[in-house]
């Protein structure tokens, strides 16, 4: 709910999928309410809305957070990268086609927040192990997959995106 | 409710004492924003001082580390003069919820919303924190252990602002470290956090101990009792005979009501002697 009753709101500018914006925003508005009902960018879901869950995980400025507990108005300046960001140029991601080629999706809700944090990921650890996508997943839950074949699929895409680049 | 968005320390300070008591700071807003998401009554007025660039950064500089109220815990945890001269702090910060928390969780947050169950302070307080605080009629400084007043409860006045955080580095012959024991291993709140920093002569004995715990129902303190049973202690083969300390310990956690309270009397003992272990393998140049 953009703007709730009480609200001043007060301006920002920032980039959001390589695309710039200024908006008007509500005093205690979300990031990810400011995402989904102001541009309409459907990827990032809303679950717990109390950053427990990860599945509105998106990068700002190139690092995870949790977007449902994180104030629109303090965006101001920052970088915002969501699901939809991913695959900019039409072609998925070598994690995303990862996660296709391991069956990593069931229900989907929990993607595009996993997807999110595992591109973190691999832009900070290129060659991470099994214990460090562990560790990264540990604020995003997935209640269908059990998690092995997220990590499974996380770990061939670091070794894809290791060969790519050295080939 | 309003959104005040600062530059400055000056222009912190002065919405400060505009806002008063109605004011609220907002920093990454990890504990900020649910509050407010879960209905709690709103502040008239946010004042977002993330954008304060002051309010950043590390360093050493004659002995003291400073750190300011914005460091993220992301950042203690990855910072390399942190790993080295704050290992428990960067333990500490990397025990905090999850990655996605300690992008934006910053060290000032966790210090001023002083839960029980703040996972930096016990670390904090073995490293004898100071805290600077500003406001507009002047600065003041005050330690950490006095600024803790209950859980949630500070001697931060409302027109006050945390600016920096002053810690002792590691010295010679000494090390540190920090464990928690939540209900699972990430993305839980301490029911057992301790903090152990030694110090030990050249021929091995212990002659500097500070051990700090959170996680039960008073806010995060040390326990000078176990700490004077570890001191002058004599390291044998390596290895540190915890005994006493640890049941200083157990007995200061006793008269807690918590829930908790009994798994928190026997789990203590032995996250002492496991830490003190890891401490001792850490400092070199003891003979023995
Ligand atoms: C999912 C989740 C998991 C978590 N897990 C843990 C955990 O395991 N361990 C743990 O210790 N914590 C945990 N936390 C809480 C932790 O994220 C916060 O305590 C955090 O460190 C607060 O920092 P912040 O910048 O987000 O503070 P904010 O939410 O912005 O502020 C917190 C309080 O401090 C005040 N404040 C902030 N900065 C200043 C300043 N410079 N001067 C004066 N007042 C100030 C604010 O007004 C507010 O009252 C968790 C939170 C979440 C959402
Ligand atoms: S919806 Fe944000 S963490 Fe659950
Ligand atoms: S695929 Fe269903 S929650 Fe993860």
């Amino acid at each position: 709910m953009p703007g709730a009753a009480g609200e001043q709101s007060v301006s920002i500018r920032l980039i959001v999928n390589e695309r710039r914006h200024q908006l008007d925003v509500g005093a205690g508005e979300t990031l990810l309410s400011m995402l989904r009902e102001r541009l309409s960018l459907l990827g990032p879901k809303e679950a717990c809305c109390e950053g427990e869950c990860g599945a509105c995980t998106v990068l700002m400025d190139g690092a995870p957070v949790a977007s449902c507990i994180l104030a629109a108005g303090s965006t101001n300046g920052r970088t915002v990268l969501t699901v939809e960001g991913l695959a900019g140029t039409g072609e998925l991601t070598a994690l995303q086609q990862a996660f296709v080629s391991h069956a990593a999706v069931q229900c989907g809700y929990c993607t595009p927040g996993v997807l999110m944090v595992l591109t973190a990921l691999l832009e900070d650890t290129p060659d991470p192990s099994e214990a460090d996508v562990r560790r990264a997943l540990a604020g995003t839950i997935c209640r269908c997959t059990g998690y092995q074949q997220i990590v499974e699929a996380a770990l061939d895409a670091a070794q894809l995106m290791i060969r790519a680049a050295t080939s | 409710m309003r959104f005040c968005r600062v530059r400055s320390v000056a222009e912190a300070v002065d919405e400060l004492s505009r806002w008063g008591t109605e004011g609220r700071i907002l920093a990454g807003g990890t504990d900020v924003m649910p509050q407010y998401l879960r209905g709690e009554q709103p502040p008239a007025a946010l004042i977002d001082i993330s954008g304060i660039d002051g309010l950043q950064g590390v360093s050493e500089v004659g002995g003291v580390t400073s750190i300011g109220t914005l460091v993220t815990l992301r950042r203690l945890a990855t910072a390399s003069l942190v790993a080295m001269r704050h290992p428990a702090l960067a333990q500490a910060a990397t025990a905090v919820g999850a990655w996605q928390t300690q992008t934006v969780a910053t060290l000032g947050g966790n210090i001023c919303s002083a839960a029980a169950t703040a996972d930096t302070l016990p670390a904090l307080l073995v490293a004898d924190a100071q805290l600077m605080l500003v406001s507009k009629s002047g600065r003041r400084r005050i330690g950490l252990e006095e600024f803790l007043e209950g859980p949630g409860a500070t001697a931060l006045r409302p027109t006050e602002l945390l600016r920096a955080i002053e810690a002792e580095p590691l010295g010679e012959r000494s090390a540190e470290g920090y464990v928690k024991v939540g209900r699972r291993s990430a993305m839980d709140l301490a029911v057992v956090g301790l903090a152990l920093r030694l110090s030990v002569t050249p021929t091995g004995v212990v002659n500097n101990a500070r051990i700090a715990v959170c996680g039960g129902t008073r806010p995060p303190h040390r326990v000078p009792s176990a700490e004077a049973a570890v001191v002058g202690t004599q390291l044998v083969d390596g290895r540190l005979d915890c005994t006493d300390a640890g049941a200083e310990l157990a007995s200061a956690a006793a008269p807690e009501r918590a829930r908790e309270a009994e798994y928190r009397r026997r789990v203590l003992p032995r996250l002492l002697s496991r830490l003190a272990e890891r401490c001792v393998a850490g400092i070199s140049g003891v003979g023995s």
